[in-house]
């Protein structure tokens, strides 16, 4: 791919809460930066950049970045940040890495939706003319492409709530995610109606987090660990903004991202990863995440979930726990912990896999990643 | 997260903060005409040159291949509804307008969830005196056999609307957490200014947090700091603008108070505004004065005014 | 910095007061065009987009790079949007030298932009300020940079008629730049007795509020020839930060811009910043700052920065002329400025600067940055 390889050697997360109500942001931040060096054997003067991923909207603060330099331990260092999920905040490393200018690179990402309005943060992402004045937002999108969804492929609200029954049940099960307690699919059937046919369980829960993830050159990540974790391919795309101008029924530009990221990686167009993470809005989103990524035919995303050797989404994924801005960076994390402790998964030698970011009204851009070890 | 000692959870309701921010936004041509076209009931869209392609309502560029090179049309009051959801805004469907080659969202009104179907026609219903707005469509209305209409070009296009008003506000409630838990609760309960000793061990951080800001490494235990202090830098505020607390002429100021290694801003006051070029300089000593009311935050200070003869 | 990445094409509105024939997507779209022209492409030829915009409460639209896209005709292309207050533009610059650089891309499109006029710019400036801590007593990055200019009178001598002088020179230099939209001579009288806005800084030391937008494309070595024989090559580029209430913050010096200079200096081969470069462009948010970045760019000693100014040697016709563009004086886009910046230290070892051009410049630098002065960083070019 590059003209140096570059794997993830560390990451740490918060557990991710409806609400941080006893901590700030800063405190979030500081505590994923402290703990992602803990067993690495290195410290922040090793680390050459700092990548950030936040939002303004979000944080109730303008180039809130400003203000947490110190939490992120990008005093005196070159820093930038994205105001796009981490994981394009993780390949902006990779590149910067693979570029030979850096051997080690913290990448953060962070939020606290609890402290704002999480339908203003995407309703102000709408143009202001024509669709923010209708009440055009990412929860009427969710809602019209499960509407879409569910028609064109004969399925029912029953099995979206199968869907997100299990997600719960496995984020639970790994306790990275507070949970009071786990929806059974009746429960998801008689949750609010939030976007017909969308009920308010089969949307992605915002919850507060953070997570850093630690990268390194080929020759820093192998005295690091015996095993790094590559970051083989990469690759992103954005959608129109104009809703209905996208491809009807599909999620065009997550396909994209992934064939850019299966081609940088060398891998073939229709790829056998052992394990998957990824982002979604929705319940019936996710099913055409997975079959965009290539995971499953057109309609057929939910066999994946009754499967015998499961592998997707096994922390959960977005469905129980999304914090925005981070998600797909904590996707990252979670991979990198699936292929580093497969037995805590039921996971048989995993050896690939995919990893999925996406923002935007409608999940508009998205970003792919593909590990080896 | 660690916790320096007597640092404890604070019971604090959350710091409440509104964004209330006004702006003019300039829709551009294609969006400016439709604005001004509206209000005369006729719908304005944009049939790009090369491709043929014809979007309503109208946009610069188009949406599919990025041309700018497009003419106004005008685009027929009927349509088909392509899909539908509804959320506490309402019902807001995706319509073809006849002629049209991609949807658009809007409301659909007279009509429940169930009575809709995606492939039904409808129908536009006008909001009575709106102008420049997309809100002078009410939204659509499910129309049985209405007939297909067609787009045509449009004659006399007014000129576009330059200036849209818009307010954006935006609620936040933000956590204290313990560490500016604890400094605003003694600046309220006990007039003391709290701030946690750096890890070299020189002077003290304010506001406090747990980690030091520059080697990343835990804060030490609190200290509370002088009510005097000394004038890093100064200004002499003339600017008047919105959302500005008092009105000009005052001064701010950057001040070390005693025992600190960081910094505060606040207002000097209480001396002859004309001499405060002379008066207040950095270096210049300082003393908290404080307010009558206690709200638990840097405001329970009135101002620092300037002490003589240090 | 071992991958050659070079500027081949380049793009700028004529900044305004306040545009009101487009929208936002609409300025965004004119720069983008005059870059490709300017680099003889379609927007089929790029391979990715970085949009650099200031803080989104400046213009009302939430991630705008998701709305302008559609107005870019990048559909479909990988699109990320940097920002970094008044130093957006450099970012956005150095995330796409990046991404040739690390072999994801061949050429990128940066477009930066701001439209100003369509939001009440000190609010949303002040809300850079914790909500908790001093965001009640702010007066935009005004207050800031004028009180800590007062503390550098008193040590460095930078005195209100050394930034006069600044103010003088660039203002003269942008009455030559087609761009620039304040076109007024000043002298340093006027200057000094033009109305305080937040003393020492006064109406004549402050930059316009504008609308507009930039535009580059930066290529691969192996692609450049296909827009340009004489790219602007990259020689060196980075920004760094410093925490905000750092004890050791004196604000005498900025130390991101310190060391983003010794870094990319020695990266880029510059052992006498003042002698080798030809021609300098810095973002100056307020006149003080220019004498600042002269201290810190090592382009004189500390506290020389007045005796630099007043030598003329800054000037169009002195050995280290700075901003022959007029800096910020004749426009200040903010998310575009340091884009801005970068475009014309560029177009200048080009040889093809819109105003006044350095004759036989081949190597100059350019400045940029923004928050509470806390994050700088610069951009090393050569023909």
């Amino acid at each position: 791919m590059t003209q140096n390889r570059v794997a993830a050697i560390s990451s740490a997360t918060t557990e991710l809460r409806v609400a941080w109500d006893g901590a700030q942001h800063i405190d979030l931040i500081s505590a994923v930066v402290s703990d992602v060096f803990k067993g690495t054997g290195l410290d922040l003067d090793d680390v050459d950049f700092v990548l950030d991923s936040g939002s303004d909207v979000l944080d109730g603060r303008s180039i809130s970045n400003c203000g947490f330099l110190g939490a992120l331990g990008a005093h005196h260092k070159e820093e930038s940040r994205i105001e796009e999920d981490g994981l394009w905040a993780a390949l902006y490393g990779v590149a910067k890495i693979a570029s030979g200018s850096a051997d080690v690179g913290l990448i953060v990402a962070y939020s606290k939706p609890s402290e704002s309005d999480v339908n203003l943060y995407y309703a102000s992402q709408c143009e202001p003319f024509y669709q923010r004045p209708v009440g055009f937002d990412h929860r009427a999108a969710s809602g019209l492409q499960a509407q879409r969804y569910l028609t064109s492929h004969g399925l029912k609200e029953l099995d979206l709530a199968r869907i997100v029954a299990r997600r719960w049940t496995d984020a639970a099960r790994h306790q990275r995610v507070q949970i009071k307690s786990v929806p059974g699919p009746a429960d998801v059937l008689a949750s609010k109606n939030v976007a017909s046919p969308l009920k308010s369980l089969m949307m992605s829960r915002p919850v507060d987090g953070a997570v850093a993830v630690l990268l390194a050159s080929d020759h820093i990540a192998r005295r690091v660990s015996r095993t790094p974790v590559w970051i083989t391919g990469l690759g992103s795309s954005m959608d129109r903004h104009s809703f209905s101008a996208r491809k009807a029924g599909a999620l065009e530009a997550c396909e994209v991202a992934a064939q850019r990221a299966y081609r940088n990686a060398g891998w073939d167009s229709l790829p056998k990863p052992s394990l998957a993470e990824v982002s979604a809005s929705s319940a019936a989103s996710e099913l055409m995440v997975l079959e965009s990524l290539g995971l499953a035919g057109s309609g057929r995303a939910l066999d994946l979930l009754d499967e015998d050797n499961r592998s997707i989404n096994l922390s959960g994924g977005a469905l129980p726990a999304d914090p925005i801005m981070a998600t797909g960076l904590v996707r990252l994390s979670e991979a990198m912990r699936q292929l580093s402790y497969p037995d805590e998964y039921g996971l048989k030698a995993p050896s690939s896999a995919i990893v999925h970011a996406s923002g935007g009204v409608g999940m508009q851009t998205h970003c792919v990643a593909t590990l080896e070890v | 997260m660690l916790s320096i000692p007597d640092t404890y959870p604070i019971d604090l309701a959350p710091f409440k903060s509104d964004l209330k921010m006004p702006y003019t936004l300039t829709p551009g041509r294609a969006a400016g005409v439709f604005l001004a076209e509206i209000g005369r009931r006729r719908i304005v869209g944009s049939r790009f040159r090369k491709s043929g392609t014809v979007v309503v309502p109208a946009q610069d560029f188009c949406p599919l291949s990025g041309d700018a090179d497009f003419e106004f049309v005008q685009a027929p009051e009927t349509g088909v509804l392509h899909g539908f959801t509804e959320t506490d805004a309402g019902l807001i469907g995706l319509i073809r307008i006849d002629g049209s080659d991609i949807d658009f969202p809007h409301r659909m009104l007279d009509a429940a969830y169930g009575d809709l179907a995606v492939g039904m026609r409808v129908r536009v219903a006008w909001a009575e005196g709106v102008e420049q707005s997309i809100l002078a469509i009410a939204g659509f209305r499910p129309a049985a056999n209405a007939p297909v209409g067609r787009v045509v070009p449009l004659t006399d296009p007014a000129k576009p609307v330059e200036v849209v008003p818009y307010q954006l506000t935006l609620h936040y409630e933000h956590a204290f957490g313990p560490y500016y838990g604890r400094l605003f609760d003694e600046i309220k309960t006990n007039r003391r200014i709290m701030g946690v000793r750096s890890p070299g061990g020189e002077g003290a951080m304010i506001p406090p947090r747990e980690i030091c800001d520059i080697t990343h490494k835990p804060t030490g235990t609190w200290v509370e700091l002088g009510q005097t202090g000394t004038v890093r830098a100064m200004s002499i505020i003339y600017l008047e603008f919105i959302g500005q607390k008092q009105p000009p002429p005052y001064i701010y100021a950057e001040i070390m108070l005693d025992g600190a290694s960081t910094r505060l801003i606040h207002n000097i006051a209480g001396l002859d505004m004309s001499k405060a070029k002379e008066l207040v300089k950095p270096g210049t000593r300082v003393r908290a004065v404080w307010r009558e009311t206690r709200t638990g935050s840097l405001d329970d200070i009135s101002h620092f005014e300037v002490i003589e003869g240090e | 910095m071992t991958t050659h990445v070079g500027i081949v094409g380049v793009g700028q509105t004529h900044h305004a007061r306040r545009r009101t024939d487009v929208s936002q997507a609409g300025l965004v779209r004119e720069a983008v065009d005059r870059a490709l022209n300017d680099a003889k492409l379609t927007i089929d030829d790029i391979d990715s987009i970085v949009v650099a915009t200031g803080p989104v409460l400046f213009a009302a639209v939430n991630q705008p790079e998701k709305w302008v896209v559609d107005a870019i005709g990048g559909s479909l292309k990988p699109v990320v949007r940097v920002t970094s207050g008044g130093g957006t533009g450099l970012v956005g610059a150095l995330a796409a030298y990046y991404q040739i650089a690390g072999g994801l891309a061949d050429r990128v499109l940066v477009v930066g932009y701001d439209k100003l006029s369509e939001g009440a710019l000190q609010y949303s400036i002040s809300t850079l300020y914790d909500p908790f801590w001093g965001r009640e007593f702010a007066v935009g990055i005004m207050g800031f940079s004028a009180a800590y200019w007062r503390a550098r009178m008193d040590l460095l001598g930078h005195t209100e008629e050394a930034a006069a002088m600044v103010a003088v020179k660039n203002r003269r230099n942008a009455m030559a730049n087609p761009y620039a939209h304040v076109k007024k001579e000043v002298t340093v009288e006027e200057v000094l007795k033009s109305k305080p806005l937040a003393w020492p800084i006064k109406v004549l030391d402050v930059p316009p509020i504008s609308d507009g937008a930039a535009a580059i494309v930066l290529s691969s070595e192996r692609m450049a020839a296909k827009s340009t024989d004489r790219p602007a090559w990259i020689r060196g580029m980075g920004y760094f930060c410093e925490a905000d209430n750092a004890p050791s913050r004196s604000m005498l010096l900025s130390e991101p811009l310190a060391i983003a200079a010794r870094r990319i200096y020695r990266a880029a081969g510059i052992t006498n910043p003042r002698r080798q470069f030809d021609v300098v462009e810095v973002q100056e948010p307020y006149t003080c700052f220019e004498l600042s970045y002269y201290e810190s760019l090592g382009l004189c000693a500390p506290g020389q920065a007045a005796a630099l100014i007043s030598s003329g040697a800054t000037q169009l016709d002195g050995d280290i002329p700075v901003n022959p563009s007029g800096g910020c004086a004749g426009a200040n886009p903010i998310g575009a400025a340091g884009l801005v910046r970068v475009i014309e230290a560029a177009a200048q070892v080009m040889g093809k600067a819109a105003g006044n051009q350095i004759r036989g410049a081949k190597l100059a630098l350019a400045q940029s940055g923004g928050g509470w002065a806390n994050l700088r960083g610069i951009a090393v070019l050569s023909a």
